[in-house]
């Protein structure tokens, strides 16, 4: 039988639709019976949500300036690195 | 279904930057910087890789012109800084050693008893939606400052999979982990991400 911390374990693979029928079905039979688990889901749920929605996770701003002076010094004079394997 | 191709506007972006075109840059470098140095952080170290990320921009100057649109210009662009970061560690015969044996946070294992149930039931908190969550401008600092402090290797599969939103397959093969391994740094990071979302509603702190 499912228990909490079991659940906790899958919490991710029951979100992301990666349970097998079997798993899909001990997951949501327990989370009729548990309500804590139902708030751990939910926040859980919330959390992936969140982190989709930040994804203005920028660079650093002196970075990206260094990033626009070095692009524009090749560009100007005409040449890309060919160096390396890409 | 997470789509890899090139919609209009990529299109549109990458014949202007195999025209040379200096805006384009500039909009592809914000566009694409972040995702890059994702991926170079799993394997570098931070000022190792940013030194890779600019190295990279440099090469797409010129191998740009032979980009055919087979993946999105993301996928591309983080495609060689993947090859050129395992290209560095295998050069200097380093792995990299990933914290993947345990699914379960230490934080939230704790708060389970013997039998397994809960000792400590995660608080019942307010039902306010993510987007509300996210217009807490406190919270949205605390989000970043927590993004910032999660292990190297968790921050960037986070990143690629859920905001730059790449398919899991192709998180793999950028950053060489299973499917399994991916699950667990992915499933280690939410939970980070869970808890400091429910301390900084129980105590408005960070």
């Amino acid at each position: 039988m499912l228990m909490c911390k079991d659940l906790a374990v899958i919490a991710s693979d029951y979100i992301d639709g990666e349970l097998g029928t079997g798993g899909k079905l001990s997951v949501r039979m327990h989370l009729m019976m548990c309500r804590h688990c139902r708030t751990f889901i939910g926040q859980l749920k919330q959390s992936t949500v969140l982190m989709a929605a930040h994804s203005s996770q920028q660079a650093p701003a002196d970075y990206i300036a260094r990033l626009d002076e070095e692009i524009h010094r090749a560009l100007t004079q005409g040449i890309g690195s060919n160096q390396g394997d890409y | 279904m997470r789509p890899d191709t090139l919609d209009a506007p990529e299109d549109d972006l990458v014949s202007r930057l195999q025209q040379g075109d200096a805006a384009a840059y500039r909009e592809a470098v914000r566009l694409y910087t972040p995702g890059m140095l994702a991926v170079a952080r799993f394997y570098l170290d931070p000022a190792s890789a940013e030194d890779m990320v600019q190295d990279t921009w440099l090469t797409v100057i010129s191998a740009i012109q032979t980009f055919e649109g087979r993946a999105s210009l993301k996928t591309w662009l983080h495609q060689i800084v993947a090859n050129r970061a395992k290209n560095r560690i295998r050069d200097r015969h380093r792995e990299v050693a990933l914290d993947t044996d345990d699914p379960l946070d230490p934080a939230l294992a704790e708060r389970f008893g013997d039998n397994r149930r809960w000792s400590v039931p995660p608080s019942a908190r307010s039902s306010d939606s993510a987007q509300a969550l996210l217009e807490n401008n406190v919270l949205s600092d605390c989000l970043d400052k927590h993004l910032g402090q999660l292990p190297e290797h968790q921050r960037s599969a986070l990143m690629l999979y859920e905001a730059h939103q790449h398919r899991a397959e192709d998180v793999c093969n950028l950053l060489d982990v299973s499917a399994a391994n991916l699950r667990v740094l992915l499933h280690r990071a939410r939970q980070r991400i869970f808890l400091m979302v429910e301390g900084f509603q129980e105590t408005g702190e960070c």
